[in-house]
């Protein structure tokens, strides 16, 4: 994406009202070797399953997509984005069969059985408890590594 | 997204996130981190081309043999965009007034008219992607011009899904509506250009215009949702716009 002053008036004046909290310290775990990995991605996205309960506007919480689930829909608050991608090729914005491929090459280790999709609307320090019980899940997914992707 | 990536870090796992804000990622400083100069919507660049997505991939997990942190680089490539926007963005001139909505009915029926002529290629969308993104709303297809324009009457109609609002539903209904029509024009016609397919719903369908109709009578609405979703941009693509809708509170930027 453009820098920011490059945007049009709008756009550039949302995202840059933006609060962003002060971030002081920095967790670092250290990875597995690259063969040990087990992944699982982080959307933004606010995908769904077909049927589920949509997402509401600035949500907190998150729906969890098992790993062949290809049937999914979408209900991000915003429009500004475009969505004419991941219509045509759901890898465009949720890589599990690239994910996939990279199991098979050897390159990572293992696909987790969930992934996690959150509203990339809502505010960050709000998401928190449903972060940690994403995190929970993956523990026990056998899950170390997250590939964080946003819309 | 940044502030996940602490989140998950903190709690044990190794995380690696791609992004499209460079200013966002410099503030909040996640661990790994690459920046996308693409598209909002693209983060892995390309639809249908796989090799290109495992290459954004593979830049992303590389971060994931750096020995400290936090890092961020920047993917080498740039996925062009017009006037710097993320979307297609609304003509500011292009705006419908009550007194142009004329006879509700009449244009209801174009816009049945026109999605059944697109039936053929949308089916034929579906069966080559083998999925369809049309459903957020959970209302059928035939359903969905007849829900938009019950609110273009003025009149609100009841939300015939459980625990979603008549006004949340709205605008999963309009995005469905967006969404066969697009899914049926890039498939068709063999067109991956946002701007393109955007131009062609909003500013040459009957779907656009009814939208546009819907726009004009939310902003002289007393309801305070459906004020919401101009002020904020939630239906018609005003956000990559010049300046907020003319009438509009603006108050979502």
């Amino acid at each position: 994406m453009v820098r920011l002053t490059e945007m049009p008036a709008v756009g550039r004046g949302f995202i840059s009202q933006l609060e962003i909290p002060a971030v002081e310290r920095t967790a670092w775990t250290e990875p597995l070797p690259a063969a040990r990995r087990r992944v699982a991605i982080v959307s933004t996205a606010a995908l769904s399953r077909r049927g589920e309960k949509p997402f509401s506007w600035l949500a907190r919480d998150y729906r969890v997509i098992p790993k062949d689930e290809r049937d999914l829909v979408m209900t991000h608050v915003a429009v500004e984005y475009d969505r004419t991608a991941w219509q045509q090729d759901l890898n465009a914005i949720l890589p599990l069969d690239r994910l996939d491929e990279m199991a098979a090459a050897g390159k990572i280790g293992s696909v987790a059985e969930e992934h996690y999709a959150f509203m990339g609307a809502a505010d960050p320090v709000d998401m928190e408890k449903s972060a940690r019980e994403a995190a929970a899940r993956m523990r026990q997914d056998g899950v170390d590594t997250v590939f964080l992707v946003p819309v | 997204m940044c502030g996940l990536a602490h989140y998950f870090e903190a709690e044990g796992f190794a995380t690696v996130l791609v992004g499209f804000v460079r200013e966002h990622i410099e503030a909040y400083r996640p661990p790994r981190a690459l920046w996308l100069d693409f598209p909002m919507g693209r983060p892995l660049g390309k639809p249908n081309d796989p090799a290109y997505q495992l290459r954004v991939m593979r830049a992303a997990f590389a971060l994931l043999e750096v020995p400290s942190g936090p890092v961020l680089e920047d993917f080498p490539d740039v996925i062009p965009v017009r006037d710097g926007r993320m979307g297609y963005a609304l003509p500011p001139e292009l705006v419908l007034a009550s007194e142009d909505i004329g006879d509700v009915d009449q244009r209801l029926a174009m816009v049945e008219t026109e999605i059944a002529d697109l039936r053929s290629a949308y089916d034929a969308a579906v069966a080559a992607r083998g999925r369809t993104t049309v459903g957020a709303s959970g209302l059928a297809v035939t359903e969905l011009a007849n829900y938009i324009a019950a609110f273009v009457r003025g009149e609100k109609p009841r939300s015939p899904r459980k625990g979603v609002p008549p006004i949340p539903l709205l605008k999963l209904v309009v995005e469905d509506l967006q969404a066969y029509y697009t899914e049926a024009r890039t498939q068709r016609d063999g067109i991956d250009d946002f701007e393109l397919v955007g131009q062609w719903f909003w500013e040459e369908t009957q779907a656009g215009q009814l939208l546009l109709c819907l726009e004009a009578v939310s902003l002289e609405s007393d309801d305070r949702v459906l004020r919401q979703i101009v002020d904020m941009s939630l239906i018609t693509p005003r956000f990559w716009s010049e300046g907020p809708l003319p009438g509009s509170s603006g108050s979502g930027w």
